[in-house]
């Protein structure tokens, strides 16, 4: 079977498994399940850093998925809405927990998490040579606010708009937060090169 | 333009820059390396999604499976756990409604037709009197999983399995039940999980005929 095919194949099979979900098939909804949830578990894991949130997230993203799903009418993708969904548990949970979900725009929670200004010799660039590993800790490291703008825009591929929508900030401020988290993993990974360097 | 200027409209300059940007840009290795490592951050940044092999654990889903039974949003399948094996399916479906009325009829047939040992008395109707439904259903169990060891004691293990499912199912619909008597999908979830209950005794039944 071609790729084309495959994915036809496929599309069909969760049109049909939906319609199944909303009738009350379990085994159908298992399946759905095991189709998106290492999307959704990693989506929630980068947001989080945590492992033990992620799952919670997870478990609570799928279940209101599966209460709405009778209302879920095909004019989207399923795994965007379900995507959707997520990003919205994840970041309800951080407003929740009183954490920024985006930084107030020019304001900087503490000293620490703010991006540094560069002084005395430049580093080499670190175009060309980012791990992708070293990113994935870098991005953990992150203040909790900055993380969810970079992971909602860099990584899951969100438009400032539609972040500015699903986060309730400004398009501006979007950006502008965005700017800083990249600023401030720079930094990070310019750091984390520095200590290998250093090590024997 | 200074590297002040440069940086504060960067944020905004996603799709490009301006000309001005561009010649200070050429002019200035310092701003020049930090939208290389910007650009290198966003670029790998897109990377990281292929790493999406991190599975939750497997009490994610159970605890899903759970909460949706719960709620009744969920049916079971019908043939698991129940059809253990190669027993004919049995059409049980629209002359079990109502229910509780229709589970009493399956008991006083199965008594009839298929006598040799005594179970207990026919359930009462589906809205009350649950508890005595679990003394009588408990007595049953004990009556039917005697009844199975003496005719197919390989298939002891598996019935008293499918009867703690099916029993659990019951108690988790009477919750339901209970905590809201108006709410017709608790009792439509309810009716099913007695009527999955009557086909496990229908199965041991026909099982243990000579």
């Amino acid at each position: 079977m071609t790729d084309a095919r495959k994915s036809q194949a496929q599309k069909i099979s969760e049109v049909e498994l939906i319609e199944r979900a909303k009738q009350g098939d379990a085994e159908a909804f298992e399946a759905l399940y095991h189709l998106h949830k290492r999307r959704v578990y990693s989506l929630c894991l980068r947001m989080t850093a945590n492992t033990a949130a992620a799952e919670d997230l997870t478990q609570e993203a799928f279940l209101q998925l599966f209460r709405k799903i009778g209302t879920f009418r095909g004019e989207s993708a399923f795994s965007t809405w379900l995507h959707r969904m997520a990003v919205n548990v994840v970041l309800m949970q951080l407003r929740k927990k009183g954490l920024p979900v985006v930084p107030l725009e020019d304001t900087i929670e503490t000293e620490e998490e703010a991006p540094r200004k560069e002084l005395g010799a430049p580093d080499p660039s670190l175009a060309g040579s980012i791990d992708r590993l070293q990113l994935q800790r870098a991005v953990e490291d992150l203040p909790p606010g900055y993380r969810s703008i970079f992971v909602l825009h860099d990584v899951e591929g969100y438009e400032h708009n539609e972040i500015a929508e699903i986060v309730g900030c400004s398009v501006g401020n979007s950006k502008s937060q965005l700017h800083k988290a990249r600023l401030k993993l720079r930094e990070l990974l310019k750091t984390s090169r520095a200590e290998k360097a250093r090590k024997p | 333009m200074t590297c002040e200027e440069f940086e504060r409209v960067l944020p905004e300059n996603e799709g490009g820059h301006t000309i001005e940007q561009k010649s200070h840009l050429n002019s200035c290795s310092p701003c020049s390396d930090l939208v290389a490592d910007l650009n290198a951050i966003s670029e790998q940044a897109r990377f990281l999604r292929d790493t999406d092999t991190d599975e939750p654990n497997p009490r994610v889903w159970n605890s899903i499976r759970i909460a949706l039974r719960q709620e009744g949003l969920i049916r079971e399948p019908e043939s698991a756990p129940f059809l253990v094996h190669s027993q004919p399916r049995r059409r049980r479906l629209v002359w079990l409604i109502p229910a509780g009325a229709l589970i009493l009829l399956m008991f006083g047939v199965v008594q009839y037709k298929r006598a040799p040992v005594q179970l207990a008395a026919q359930k009462p109707v589906l809205s009350s009197a649950t508890s005595e439904i679990a003394d009588a259903s408990s007595l049953d169990d004990q009556q039917l999983l005697e009844v199975v060891s003496k005719h197919a004691p390989a298939m002891r293990a598996s019935y008293a399995a499918n009867l703690r499912d099916v029993n659990s199912y019951i108690r988790d619909a009477e919750e339901s039940v209970k905590i809201d008597p108006n709410d017709e999908q608790a009792q439509k979830y309810l009716m099913d999980a007695y009527e999955q209950k009557s086909i496990v005794y229908e199965m041991a039944m026909d099982r243990s005929l000579p």
